[in-house]
């Protein structure tokens, strides 16, 4: 019923076109599935944070769109039902999240089937866009990031390198066979590669075995506690500042500063953003996230700033809340955010990796590195 | 079926199936704890039952009406096989040798290949209609209800009240153990295959140690004084998050504060009227 007359008057303002931006009578409701409760809270919490600062600088003036905000827990089941909610209870026209990439792969076919464009903002494993023509990400995937950190270990003379990985979680396992990839497409010499389980605590068995074999370079697939406990028992056993450390997506976190200290330092990760960019959006982005949560944005926060960015455009050129114009929309997209130039692919993932930037832990904190 | 019922099947479809699945786990559960074991493996056998059957769909491309009635085949050979050395334990030991099963399951998911590792299984057809998990439920019902009923239901009984008084009685304990063990077996399995088949992904962490916590739960609130009464007990908690879902971030609070109060004040579960014996 709300569906029908949201349309009527959609179709009355498409009559008048030089009224449709001051369509206040009806802002169009989009939903936003994350991850709020659980260990993996903070994911959800920083990307709420993002998509509610731009939704205030989106509606400032008059409200075109509605979020309306769901909780997966973490779960597959509990995305599911967020977004089985948010569809058939709120009709919205689209929806941002989930957080991880085993809650898409649950979640996306039934947003797919439904035809509802479902963009996430940080899930980065292998295979999310082939789950169909409506499911789109906004996050680079490691395939796009992890060739750029190996092009700036080449940089620095690593030949020979060991790879480590935690084998007990989608996403440090697809980042692995992405590192594994690139370490071999950019002309490096595997030596060994080892796996771990993500809560392991110790790690002397694996570092003993690479440190035998002398790399230049450890390459390290695995969510921030597990590399931070890597990375800690490693200077323990002997090795310098000769071994280079390469992080994925998992390392580009604060927290690998706060628990290995000065232990991290010298690790290289490659991140689609960086607090310290200093181009007038960031700086504007950083500022303005300050003033409202008191806190210093981070990745997932950045990244779902731009996505309500991008999503906003979209519904604004498709000029009605219809899910397949608002998809059409979505893949003209070319948009510039505070992660750098934005397009899609055909296969609506992230265009462009000219945002990229490597990394360097140096005193437990990260800094671009040289 | 007019446009707004569709609409709310639609919305609730995934509670509707969890609903299903989750009384039929509550069953499996049902059915040791019947005979007086404490058994944390229905995990494990729901895991065993779904990656069978996915196995089965996905790489053999088997119709779903053979490939459910095959799911309960590897979880009951399991089953049998450990049920032999595990069923001399009891109490305690029992669950935990249970939980440890697994969790070596869980890390042979993760670690084959063929299983899909961390990744899990996708693409799983959704081949499980709503009807199909309501009707299994139904006939599981059933036939527990019969056979709860009979005289293997007041051996069942007996075990529960004292094993060793019922051995003395004539009871065969450690032929009902194995048998209660390979049903709950089955039970799960025929689950673990339903759900498989009803969201098309499953990973190794669906089937670890906090879904074994989350089936006994099921029978704790409901209660099993008869076959009913962890099927209730599995409503309550698949609906409770659901039906909470406007309390935001309260949520969880909430969901926890009503399993306490039920524990408390309904220590015998929200169910306890037994079911009448037919004469024997």
């Amino acid at each position: 019923m709300r569906r029908r007359a949201l349309m009527a008057s959609l179709a009355a303002l498409a009559a008048a076109p030089g009224r449709v931006a001051r369509a206040q009578e009806a802002p169009i409701p989009i939903g936003l599935v994350a991850v709020l409760s659980g260990p993996n809270a903070a994911y959800g919490t920083a990307i709420r944070a993002g998509v509610e600062l731009a939704l205030g600088q989106v509606n400032a003036g008059a409200a075109r769109l509605r979020l309306i905000v769901e909780d997966s827990g973490g779960s597959k089941d509990g995305a599911i039902n967020a977004a089985r909610k948010l569809i058939g209870r709120d009709r919205v026209a689209a929806i941002i999240g989930p957080t991880l990439s085993n809650e898409m792969f649950a979640m996306g076919p039934v947003t797919n089937a439904r035809g509802i464009p479902t963009i996430g903002t940080s899930t980065t494993a292998g295979g999310i866009t082939d789950i169909g023509p409506f499911i789109f990400r906004t996050a680079l995937p490691e395939a796009d990031v992890i060739p750029v950190t190996m092009k700036k270990a080449a940089s620095r003379g690593v030949k020979r390198v060991a790879l480590m990985y935690a084998n007990d979680d989608a996403f440090s396992k697809s980042g692995f066979e992405v590192m594994r990839t690139a370490a071999a497409g950019t002309g490096f010499t595997i030596l060994t590669v080892e796996s771990f389980g993500s809560r392991d605590t110790d790690f002397s068995a694996q570092l003993t075995k690479i440190k035998g074999l002398a790399p230049d370079a450890v390459g390290i697939s695995a969510l921030v506690e597990p590399v931070a406990g890597v990375l800690l028992q490693a200077r323990q056993l002997g090795f310098g500042r000769e071994t280079l450390f390469i992080g994925g997506n998992g390392s580009n976190s604060p927290k690998l500063g706060q628990i290995a200290g000065t232990a991290a330092d010298g690790l290289i990760v490659g991140s689609p953003w960086f607090i310290g960019k200093q181009d007038p959006l960031n700086l504007a982005f950083v500022a303005a996230f300050r003033a409202r949560f008191g806190r210093n944005p981070d990745q997932f926060a950045a990244q779902a700033y731009d996505t309500l960015g991008i999503l906003a455009a979209a519904i604004a050129r498709a000029g009605n809340a219809d899910p397949a114009r608002i998809r059409n929309a979505l893949l003209k997209t070319d948009r510039v955010g505070v992660m750098g130039p934005f397009r899609f692919t055909e296969r609506r993932d992230p265009a462009s990796t000219e945002g990229v930037v490597v990394l360097e832990m140096q005193g437990g904190a990260f800094r671009i590195a040289g | 079926m007019p446009p707004w019922l569709s609409d709310l099947l639609w919305t609730y479809q995934n509670v509707l199936v969890a609903l299903g699945v989750n009384g039929l786990l509550a069953l499996s559960m049902y059915v040791v704890l019947a005979a007086g074991q404490l058994s944390l493996g229905q995990a494990a056998f729901m895991g065993l039952g779904a990656y069978a059957s996915a196995l089965l769909s996905l790489r053999l491309h088997w119709p779903f009406w053979l490939v459910l009635p095959l799911s309960p085949v590897v979880p009951v050979g399991f089953a049998l096989l450990v049920g032999g050395p595990t069923l001399r334990l009891s109490g305690i030991y029992l669950a935990i040798a249970t939980i440890g099963l697994g969790e070596v399951l869980r890390a042979v998911y993760l670690n084959v290949d063929a299983l899909g590792g961390a990744l899990g299984l996708s693409g799983i057809p959704e081949a499980a209609p709503l009807w199909l998990i309501y009707l299994v439920l139904a006939a599981s019902l059933f036939v527990l209800w019969q056979v709860g009923r009979s005289r293997i239901g007041r051996a069942m009984e007996a075990m529960r009240g004292d094993a060793r008084t019922a051995l003395a009685m004539g009871v065969n304990v450690r032929r009902y153990r194995l048998a209660t063990l390979a049903a709950s077996a089955a039970l799960a399995g025929l689950a673990g295959a339903l759900s498989a088949h009803a969201t098309d992904f499953i990973g190794p962490s669906d089937y670890g140690f906090e879904t074994a916590v989350s089936i006994l739960s099921f029978a704790l609130l409901g209660g099993v004084a008869s076959p009913f009464a962890p099927v209730l007990g599995a409503a309550v908690l698949t609906l409770l998050p659901e039906a909470l879902r406007g309390f935001a971030d309260l949520r969880l609070v909430l969901n926890g504060l009503v399993i306490v109060l039920a524990v408390l004040f309904l220590p015998r579960g929200i169910l306890p009227w037994r079911m009448r014996r037919s004469a024997a």
